[in-house]
């Protein structure tokens, strides 16, 4: 429903220099500051494998008809409506004309409503990402927003009717431009309190956190996800040939869960810590053929034991 | 409310391994939803498979995923057949990396989701990790096939839990300096501080009422009304209302209409 919304409602057919098609062209403003600004997709979402339905009965692909649930006669699309349920089996008809009649006239403009502090946003409210760019006259405002946004380490909360619904976007400064991104509604998104309310209070404190502290300083490093491979693709293949020349399919490692005895043994061993109990290994032994960085955590493991305080405070779900 | 996990596997760092379930953080459940009715009955419009060749209704049964092998000639592939995929991903995140907790460029989030122990076995191995991200400023990198995708996930630690974050492909986000290169690098510098005036003026702490639907709260409204208008009318005429005549539902498009404008002028003045 909301993509069909989205794929009608493409307002604007103009192109700019680079050759893309806004998907909203209006204004955003800042107390009496206002100027001309479009919106561009900034993601889009890429194929993933579909399948087709077959009938195993007689081995043909399957067709999809729409019926009516109680005469079960075939309803063509021209005497397809929409409703909404109001009790169990009754419903009332809305042409969707009339729905669309009552989203509100847009002013087309982004009205910045308030600026929240960057430490506070809420990610999990994100929904999709536009770049926001300013007209050819607009541009100095522009600029001036995006350079005072990110002076004062703040993100605009601005509203306005998009896409035929009233939509918050958070707006941020990224590089020269904007990124603006539609947030979901407040009923959309479950509370991660409610989510996590029944789960043990554990705090890990002393040894095992060292070591695991110590087991992340091994894999830090950078991760760009624009370089991330699909592999499923392949995967698949290699199933469907095994099942076309009768072999037996792929198998998978069997999962061992760590059991909470064992945790700990498990948690040095993967440490590079070994697991006899009674030679407990020196640090300078243990990174003698390592590098550097590995001494200087473990040191650092080691001496901060009670340093776990400086975990971030995290914001209410 | 008891929610259904919605994916069920194992959370590895290197020999640590952990049972866990997972369900998206977002929900469209509590969505106004409009389904399709035909408009001569006033019934559901509901959708039913027919064979291609024989045209007869498919039984629920009879129907299976088919991977096309030729031109009608499919490779059926059951939902056991699908799960034996030889990835590692299908069932473990295994965290392969870490990174600094806001190197992940937003652009890239696609969509959340809770992560937490689904045995108690796994309880304190689930702490180690989150714990060990949190007081190391860290986010954990992994991969998960997610909808017959494998996707690089990010996990975040948050309160007693862990946010998975799925990642669009590198091909989905678009390059930004096709749209940002002809911006100004660099604003006038005397009007910057008067921004950052403005920005101090209407600073504000993030809550949720900051995210509100006006159009579903007014939707809602109606949907109440109606029930009302119903019961009375089956009271007064004593038997089964039927589907709402087309002159009701003008009025209520219109006020529909209003309620969402006055809600909007409220929201304004405010």
């Amino acid at each position: 429903m909301t993509q069909l919304n989205r794929i009608g409602c493409v307002l604007c057919e103009e192109f700019d220099m680079a050759g893309q098609r806004a998907q909203w062209k209006g204004f955003i403003k800042l107390g009496e500051v206002s100027c001309g600004v479009a919106l561009y997709t900034a993601a889009s979402t890429s194929e993933r494998i579909t399948f087709n339905t077959i009938n195993t009965a007689t081995g043909n692909r399957v067709n999809r008809v729409f019926i009516d649930s109680d005469t079960e006669e075939p309803v063509p699309k021209e005497a397809q409506t929409k409703g909404f349920e109001i009790e169990n089996g009754q419903y009332i008809i809305i042409d969707p004309g009339e729905v669309a009649a009552t989203i509100p006239e847009s002013n087309k403009t982004l009205e910045v409503e308030s600026f929240i502090p960057c430490s506070d946003v809420d990610d999990v409210y994100f929904d999709k990402p536009y770049y926001l760019t300013p007209d050819r006259m607009g541009t100095d405002a522009f600029a001036a927003l995006r350079d005072g946004m990110r002076k004062s380490k703040v993100a605009a909360i601005a509203r306005t009717v998009l896409f035929r619904r009233m939509r918050t976007v958070l707006i941020r400064p990224h590089g020269k431009g904007l990124i603006a991104t539609t947030l979901n509604y407040d009923y959309e998104v479950r509370s991660s309190k409610k989510a996590f309310e029944d789960m043990p209070k554990i705090k890990i404190q002393g040894e095992m956190l060292d070591l695991a502290k110590h087991i992340i300083a091994t894999k830090k490093g950078e991760f760009d996800p624009a370089a991330f491979d699909d592999r499923y693709e392949a995967a698949l293949a290699e199933l469907v040939k095994a099942k076309i020349e009768g072999k037996a399919l792929p198998k998978r490692k069997k999962v061992e869960v760590s059991k909470p005895n064992d945790l700990l043994a498990a948690l040095r061993e993967s440490a590079g810590l070994g697991k006899t109990k009674e030679d407990k290994p020196k640090r300078t032994a243990a990174n003698a053929n390592k590098g550097a960085g590995r001494q200087r955590s473990a040191r650092g493991a080691a001496s901060k034991t009670a340093s776990s305080k400086a975990a971030p405070q995290r914001k209410a779900g | 409310m008891a929610l259904r996990p919605y994916w069920k596997g194992y959370l590895k760092l290197s020999l640590v391994t952990c049972p866990v379930s997972m369900m998206p953080a977002t929900s469209e459940a509590e969505k106004v939803r409009f389904h399709t009715l035909n408009k001569e009955t006033g019934n559901r419009v509901v959708s039913q498979y027919i064979d291609s060749v024989t045209g007869k209704p498919v039984k629920d049964d009879d129907e299976a995923k088919g991977y096309a092998r030729g031109e009608n000639d499919y490779v059926v592939l059951t939902d056991d057949d699908l799960d034996a995929v030889a990835l590692d991903s299908v069932k473990t995140i295994d965290i392969d990396k870490f990174a600094p907790d806001d190197s992940i460029e937003w652009v890239y989030l696609e969509r959340p989701h809770y992560l937490m122990p689904d045995d108690p076995v796994g309880h304190e191995a689930f702490a180690v990790i989150r714990d060990a991200m949190k007081a190391d400023k860290v986010v954990g990198i992994s991969k998960l096939v997610i909808g017959r995708r494998e996707r690089a996930v990010v996990l975040e630690p948050r309160d007693d839990g862990i946010v998975l974050w799925s990642l669009r492909f590198g091909d989905e986000v678009r390059p930004e300096e096709n749209y940002f290169e002809d911006i100004e690098a660099e604003a006038d510098k005397e009007v910057v501080p008067l921004v950052q005036k403005l920005i101090k003026q209407k600073i504000a702490r993030w809550s949720p009422d900051m995210v509100s639907d006006p159009i579903q709260d007014a939707l809602l409204k109606l949907i109440e009304q109606k029930k009302k208008q119903l019961k009375l009318k089956k009271t007064a005429k004593g038997k089964k209302a039927e589907t709402a005549p087309a002159s009701n539902v003008v009025n209520i498009m219109d006020a529909l209409r209003k309620s969402v404008e006055a809600d909007l002028k409220k929201k304004k003045a405010s």
